[in-house]
This record gives C-alpha cells, structure tokens and sequence, in this order.
C-alpha cells in the first residue's frame, strides 16, 4: 500500500471516517441531533472539497481495482449532495415522530460509501462490495419506522426481493469470471472481446451471465417487470427515506451500469442493446400507466420514479447504439432527477411534520392558501418532473431525446413513446397542483413550522432545479468529461 | 449608448415578469393597479416597435438580438421580429392590457395569483412570436401552458378542472411531439455540417438550410406532421378542436380573451413561420390534406354554433369556423390566401375577444349564459344590445368591417386555387350571418324574458369601464376593416419570402384541384 493509493481513496475513506466520527459524537452527546448534523454536513462539504481536487488527475489505486476517473468525481458530488439534503430534510420529520436523527445519519452515511465504492470500481469484486454495502444501508432505513407495520413490511419486501436480486447478479457476475478469468474490468473488457470477435453467436456460458446480470441490475434499479418491491417499499418507508431510496440506490445502481455494462461487457452493446430498449419502453409505459390511477402521492411518486428509470434507460439505450450524447444525457437526467425528486419529497415530508398525517392528495387539498410558498415550491418540482421549461427535468428529457434521436431506428421510436409518456404523466403531477390550488382545504388547521434546515434544503433544490434548466452549460461540461472517462 | 442598441424585445418579453415580480412582493391591494400598469407600459414598448419598423426590409428581421446560451448544441438566446411577428405582438399586448382591466370586476379571489399568471402568460405569447431560436421558441411555447393552466383551472366555471385539463393534456402531446421534431431537425443540421452544432437550432441558418439543400424526405414528413399535429391542436383544427368549447366556457372572461385573440394564433403562426418554409416539399404533400380538415372545420363549426344553447359555446365554434380559414388560407399556399389568413388572425382575435368580453359583461349581471332565457336586451340595456351588435356584425364579415377582409382574402385566394373550395367556403361565410344574427335576434328583441325581468335592477346597461375595454377593439376593427393596406404593408414582405420558398423547393402545381 502506498502513500499515493491512500490519496487516491481519499474521499472514500474520509467518508467512513466521517460515518464513525458521527457515531463518536452522537456517543458524546447523546440524543441531541444538532451536533450530529452540523459534524455531518461540515464533514460532507469537506468531503466534496477533497473529491474535486483529488478527482483533478486521474488515478488507480490497490494494483488497479481502485479508480478514480471524471465519472467517479461527478457520481461522487452527486451522491454527496444526495445524502446531504436527505439530513437537511430528515429531522423535521423524524423528530416528531420519536425517531433518532444520529442513527439515521449514520446509516445514510455508510450507504454513501457504498455508492462512492461502485463509482470508483475498477474490479467487479469492488464493484459487488459496494453494491451492498449501499443498500444494505438501504434496508434499515426502509424499516426505521420501528413501530409502524408499513415501514416493516416495505423493509422486508425491499430486504427479500434486494438481497435475491443481488445474488441474481452475484451469479452472473460468477459466469463472466469463469469464461475471463478475470474480475479486473479492463481486462474483463479485452477477453470477452476476444471471445465475440470470432464467434458469430454467444456463447451459452455469456448470454446465461448476461441475462443473470441483466435481471439483477433491473431489480436495483427498479425496471419494469422487476419493479414490484418499489411502491411498497417507498410507500412504507418515512417520507425523507423514501426520498432518498428514490434517488440515491437508482443513481447508485446506474454507476453500476455504467461501470460494468458499458465498460466491463463494452464488446456485446449490440446484444443487451435490444433488451436495453424494451426494458426502457416497458418501465416509462408501465411507470406511468400505474401511476395515473393513485391516490396517494408517495406511492404516486414511487411508479413516477419507475417511469423516470425508463426514461434514463432511453439514454442508456442510444449510448449502446453508439451516441457518446446518451450517456451525457442519462448523467445529466440522473442530475436533474435527483434534485427535483428530492425536493417533492421534502415538500411531502414537511407537510406530514404531524405525526399521523397521511401522503394521500387529500393531504394537498389547499395547500396554495394554506402555505403558499409550499405550494408553489411543489409546482415547481411537479412541473420539473413533468418537464415542462425552463427546468431541470425539462432540459434532462431534452438531452435524453435528442441523443435517441440521433441513434435513430428503434431507439428513436423509443423518443416518441418517452414524449407520449411525459404527457400522460402531465395527468398525474398536474392532478396534485389541482389540489393543492384548485380545492379548499380539508381543515382549518393552522400550518406547522418548519425548521430552518428544511427550508434550506428546499431552496437548495429549488435553486438547483431552475439552474439546471436555465443554464445548463456548466453541467454539460462536466457530464461530457464524465461520459468521455468511460470513452 | 446608441438608441438601437437597447434591447427592446427583451424588455417587451420580460417587462411582464419584472411586473410579475413586483405583484409578489407587493401587498394583494397593489395587484390590479401593478398589473395593468405593466401591461400597459408592455403595450407602449411594442408601439414603439412599430415606429422604429421599416416594412420596406421585406422577409428580413429586425431588432434582432444574439446571445449564445447553451453553447455546447449552438442554441441561443435569439429575438428578432418581422412583420408577421410584430403584428401578432402588438395583438398580445393591446388584449393583454385589456384583459387585465376587464378582469378587475370579475376577478375577486386570490387577485394576486392571477395577475401573476396572467403577465407569465403575456411573456409567454410574446416570447414564441419573438424566438428565433427553435429551442427557445419550444420553451416559451411551453410557458404558455402553466399559467393557462392555472388560470382556467383556479378562477373558472364548475367544470374548470375537467376543462384545464383536457387543455393540458391536448396541448402536450401536440408540443412534446415538436419537441422531438425540433431535436430530429437539430440533428439532421448537424449531421449535414460535419458534427458542427452551429446553427443547428438557429431559425435562419435552419430556414437557409431548408432552401437550399432542404432537409431529407422522411424526416421532412415525419417533422412537419409532429408540427402540424402541435400547431392543429392549438389552431383548432378539426379534429383536435375538442378541447377547445370546454376551454372556452370554463375560463373566466379574460382567459376567453387570451385564449381566442392569442393562444389559437400560435397555432397558425407556426405553421406560416416554421411549418411551412422548414419542411416545404411535406408542407405541399399535406395540403390538400389540411384544406379538407379547413373546410369540414369551417362547416362544421358554423353548423355546431347554429344550435348552441350557450352563448359562449356559440362563439366558441364559431372559432372553430373561423379558425378553418386561416388554415386554409394558409395552405392553399396563394399570396391572397395567406396574407387574408394573417389578416383573418389580426381579426379574430379583436372580433372574438370582443365577443367573449361582451358575453362576460352578461354573465356578470346574470350569472347565465343560456341564449333561451334571454330576449329583449335591446330593451333594457340599449347601449349593451347596440354594441353588441356591431361585433356580431363585424365577426359575421359585414364589408367595412375588418371581419371582410381577411375572408374575402381568403375566399379570393381559394378561387384561384380551386373554385369548388371557395364555393364551399362562401356558403359558410352565409351559414356564419345566419348564426350570428339568429342568436342576436334571440338575445336583443322580442319580449323581455321572464328570466331578465326576474333580475330587476341587477340587469344595468354597460358601464364605462366596460366600454373602455371595448372601445379600442372596435376602433380598431373599423380602422382595418377602412385601411387593410396598414396591415397588409407589415405582412406582405414575411408572406412572400415564406411563399418563395415553398415554391422554390418543391415547384408545387396550383391546379390540383378541379
């Protein structure tokens, strides 16, 4: 081990560390959250500081399992702004409800380790480790509403069809060992290489790893069909949870991909290139269709976040008919997604700052004159999600169309079925501003205060909504570097 | 600094948001004054366009202003107006100015909210008429729809959320749709320059491609019909002009206004400024196509008004007839048939946002629409009935009214295209009278209804305030209907550079007709 491999991994192990540090502190001061989340935010930023100068040159550490390329630094910054609004957003609704703030920090901590793991992965074990270590976070956060049968039941159907879902992939991971001798994934990439370039059709040792990986990926990343552990899982889980299992495991799962489908098995593109398309067809249609009929909007939400994968998959789909501008655009929806997604859920999470209150619309009824800026905020984020202009999911659904444009054949068809499924999900997002500014209040309760930390989580993701949207240059430039480390 | 160099269209378009900006910050009583004075001070900034215009440039655009955006695909912030642009500007400000003032009655909830939602709808209209960029056009296309949206669904009828979001949902997949046809386009122009996004969303340099070496076949077929299908629903064209009666008699009276004198516009100036010169060669294969859904849409509008019960519905389709000749004075692809359905556009908007402003003065006092109740207006509320019946007059196409000109354009244009057509079209313009003034007959004589006496002294005539929204629209419609040649002047320059290249690409035969 060398100095400069520590330097390498740098913010991967500053990250544990911070996750132990918080524990220590929370053993100091016991239940006092306000140490916890000023020690873990201070630790985040540094964190983030430490990912950009070390992300500067690119680097492999621990004789080239390890590494650190443009990708991983955006995934990085990603996954840290993820896990940071989650602990803005959490205690409001945690504290009401008897729930510890620490041990949720703590978890979400050690689950973005995980994901920093699996964006830094140059070997398929790493990349495994990291799987699980950023959902096995996952799992308990589901389930931290001890006392609430939901969250139980979400956490164990999230746990079962999870941890079967992994050792799909373990398994398939397994078969492409066994024909590459390798789990290095360079030299994963030259073997299966060698190997199609001079057969005309796979072998069945390959197709039998690739359906097993294939499936496993589509279970954490919630495509259809083998999405059924998500509305359950999402709508059980504590709103900030839910927030955050709907976009910190997705984009996690997605650096999956990206590390292993587009660099590790770089050489069959032409073969999960169909199974890409009907995945991302399949997910956006069925996402929406579902959720077109509920009422309740966290669970609303939960198949909108299916969809939303479908529509990252469209990106996927034109990188593996050859668009650099797929991957870009899959990078930049991932982006916009996370920001826009996160900031309904807070809003969701704020107004259930009651303990009881329910995420059925009804919730929303009013809440244009009962707490305007609330309401005004959540059509911004509905409207994001729909992709309407000038907003970050707008301009993330832009990017995803034009680069299935310009692959052309049944990927440009797949641009056609993802603008006919944004305006049916106009429906559904429009259906909550509907309540929220076009019905009276159920009661006349007066609004709860929300903290400070909140508010300033929302603007965050206010701000990053509409920048993202109104001048998307800055970003581009980063996701183009990013997409070009993957080459 | 110079006096052209200030960016006036940027302060047309954007003076409605700072004034928005200001109503939020402000306390809800200085909504109204706010709003009004920013949409008036709006309506004095285009004014001034017009002075500074000169038609002589002919197709050119002028005070156009550049700035790079997003420079990694070549998109730019990028204004400029000709005259076909600059007329349906000034048509935006002068009924938003109006709209705003005859809201301050009707208006009483959440008064801030829609003053808001009404001037982000004016920056909106604004914005597609000025946007030379596609990309940029799409977004302000698209910002249309919010406060529409919100403005139908919040402060109308009982029905309004059916209504608002049937209006949505129409309207989405028309413009999602573009969406994908402005990148495929985008695309193909890169394509064709070597992978260099210059241009690729720029309206000129895209218009200059399309005249030269014009874009592919396929994807030409494929781009106009995703327009076409986006700029139909907005027209309306039959048979996408469901959502448009719905609309119609849910939105409170100002939406009306906006709906019919602007948002349909857009629907037919996308065709004449993007539809037709970017994809001539499909633009031509379509035609007879579109002439057909002209004519079943004036006919069947005018038929479907005749036995409207409800006045607003009655005008409602009566857009829809009158809608039908402006596409088909489109795509008859005449100079006459163009420059009358430009002239037709100016026209209905003043006329039917008239209408709709007078059909608001009833329902204010008797909170019904139903021609049936009514009768004898002329009687109680002369000056109401009187004018009244100068916008029945002027929609029904009386000659000295602006109403003629535009229809006898187009009926002049579509005789030289096809006789058959233009007798068609002209029975109509007989059926549109008919309507009209049966429904005029029913409201204004005969008998004081038993309904109307019911009222009492709720039913008083029109009051100034109410006149004054009227006033300018009706000067307005007399002084085009006198002088066409003042409009006629601004537009003949953009119809003939757009009917050039049609021609040009795709040397289309006049006489497909019998």
């Amino acid at each position: 081990m060398a100095w400069s491999d520590i330097v390498t991994i740098g913010p991967f192990a500053a990250a544990v560390i911070l996750a132990g540090l918080v524990l220590i502190v929370d053993l100091v001061r016991p239940n006092r959250s306000g140490p916890v989340i000023a020690v873990s935010l201070v630790g985040l930023a540094a964190i983030a500081g430490l990912t950009v100068v070390t992300g500067q040159t690119d680097a492999t550490a621990f004789g080239g399992s390890y590494r650190v390329d443009a990708l991983t630094t955006f995934l990085d910054l990603l996954f840290i702004a993820i896990v940071a609004l989650t602990i803005l957003f959490a205690p409001d609704y945690l504290a009401p409800r008897g729930l510890p703030t620490a041990e949720f920090t703590v978890i979400l901590l050690f689950a973005l380790t995980g994901a920093m793991l699996i964006s830094a992965s140059a070997d398929l074990l790493v990349l495994f480790i990291g799987l699980e270590l950023m959902v096995i976070p996952g799992y308990l956060l589901a389930g931290y509403h001890k006392s609430d049968g939901f969250s139980t039941e979400g956490a164990i159907k999230y746990f079962l069809l999870g941890s079967f879902s992994s050792a799909i992939f373990l398994f398939g991971l397994a078969f492409v060992w066994g024909l590459t001798g390798s789990t290095r994934i360079d030299e994963v990439a030259l073997r299966l290489g060698e190997i199609v370039s001079g057969a005309s059709t796979l072998s069945p040792g390959l197709a039998m790893g690739l359906a097993f990986l294939t499936t496993g990926v589509a279970f954490k990343i919630a495509a259809v069909p083998f999405h059924y552990w998500t509305p359950d899982a999402y709508q059980g889980s504590p709103t900030p949870v839910t927030g955050y299992l709907s976009v910190g495991p997705k984009i996690g799962a997605f650096a999956l991909i990206l590390r292993l489908f587009v660099e590790a098995l770089a050489s069959v593109t032409d073969e999960w290139l169909i199974v890409i398309v009907i995945l991302a067809a399949t997910t956006m249609t069925l996402g929406n269709l579902v959720a077109l009929t509920q009422n309740n909007v966290k669970r609303m939400l939960a198949y909108s976040s299916i969809a939303h994968t479908g529509y990252m998959l469209v990106g996927l789909a034109a990188y593996a008919a050859g668009r650099e501008e797929g991957l870009e655009g899959l990078l930049y929806y991932g982006a916009a997604y996370s920001f826009m997604n996160l900031g309904a859920f807070a809003v969701i999470a704020a107004l259930q700052k009651r303990a009881g209150v329910t995420s059925s619309l009804d919730t929303f009824a009013g809440l244009g004159r009962r707490e305007p800026l609330l309401g005004i905020l959540m059509t911004l984020f509905l409207l994001s999600l729909t992709g309407i202009p000038p907003t970050a999911g707008f301009f993330g659904k832009a990017y995803v169309i034009l680069a299935a444009v310009q692959a052309g054949g049944a990927v440009g068809i797949l641009a056609v079925i993802a603008v006919l499924n944004a305006a049916a999900a106009a429906f559904y997002y429009l259906r909550v501003v509907v309540y929220m500014f076009m019905r009276e209040p159920q009661s006349d309760e007066a609004a709860p205060k929300h903290g400070r930390l909140l508010w300033g989580g929302l603007w965050v993701a206010t701000a990053l909504t509409i920048l993202l949207g109104l001048i998307p240059g800055p970003l581009l430039e980063i996701v183009g570097d990013a997409a070009r480390a993957l080459g | 600094m110079n006096v052209s160099d200030i960016p006036i269209l940027t302060l047309v378009t954007f003076v409605p948001l700072v004034g928005a900006i200001l109503i939020a910050l402000s306390p809800e009583r200085g909504a109204r004054p706010l709003a009004l004075g920013t949409a008036i001070v709006t309506w004095v900034l285009s004014l001034f366009l017009v002075l500074g215009f000169s038609p002589g440039r002919g197709g050119l655009f002028q005070y156009v202003e550049v700035a790079s955006w997003i420079p990694a695909f070549g998109i730019q912030y990028k204004l400029g107006v000709d005259g076909l642009s600059l007329v349906l500007v000034v048509l935006t400000t002068t009924l938003s100015w109006i709209s705003i003032l005859a809201s301050f009655g009707p208006i009483r909830t959440r008064i801030k909210e829609y003053m808001i939602s009404f001037l982000i709808l004016e920056l909106g209209m604004i914005g597609v008429f000025v946007a030379l960029d596609t990309f940029l056009f799409y977004i302000f296309w698209e910002v249309v729809l919010v406060p529409m949206y919100l403005i139908i669904g919040i402060w109308g009828g009982a029905n309004r959320i059916y209504a608002t979001i049937k209006f949505v949902l129409y309207t989405l997949v028309g413009s999602l749709l573009m969406l994908v046809a402005i990148l495929a386009v985008a695309f193909a122009f890169q394509a064709a320059h070597g992978g260099d996004w210059t241009g690729a969303f720029d309206y000129e340099a895209l218009r200059g491609f399309a005249g030269t070496s014009g874009f592919a076949e396929g994807l030409q077929l494929f781009a106009f019909a995703a327009f076409f299908l986006a700029f139909a629903i907005k027209v309306p064209m039959f048979p996408f002009h469901t959502w448009l009666p719905d609309a119609h008699v849910e939105a409170p009276t100002a939406g009306s206004v906006i709906l019919a004198g602007v948002l349909l516009k857009l629907g037919g100036y996308g065709f004449i400024r993007y539809a037709l010169p970017l994809f001539p060669n499909a633009a031509v294969t379509f035609g007879p196509l579109i002439i057909v859904l002209s004519l079943i849409a004036i006919i069947y509008g005018a038929i479907v008004a005749l036995v409207q019960p409800d006045l607003k519905k009655l005008v409602a389709y009566s857009s829809v007839s009158h809608m039908g000749f402006v596409t088909l004075g489109i795509f008859i692809f005449g100079e006459q048939g163009m420059q009358g359905a430009i002239l037709q556009m100016v026209n209905h908007g003043l006329i039917t946002g008239a209408l709709f402003l007078l059909v608001g003065v009833i329902y204010e006092r008797t909170h019904d629409r139903t021609i049936a109740k009514m009768g004898g207006l002329a009687e109680r509320t002369p000056v109401y009935a009187a004018i009244f019946g100068f916008f029945l007059f002027a929609s029904a196409g009386l000659p000295g009214l602006s109403g003629f000109v535009g229809e006898f354009l187009v009926l002049v244009g579509s005789f030289d295209f096809s006789p058959l057509v233009a007798f068609v079209a002209t029975f109509v313009m007989i059926l549109g009278a008919a309507y009209l003034l049966w429904m005029f007959q029913r409201v204004a004589f005969g008998e004081v209804s038993d309904f109307l006496k019911g009222l009492g002294g709720h039913l008083t005539d029109i009051k100034p305030v109410e006149i004054l929204t009227l006033a300018p629209l009706g000067a307005l419609i007399v002084v085009f209907g006198l002088f066409p040649g003042l409009l006629l002047d601004l537009i003949a320059g953009p119809v003939a550079s757009v009917l050039d290249d049609v021609a040009r690409a795709s040397a289309i035969q006049i006489a497909l007709w019998p």
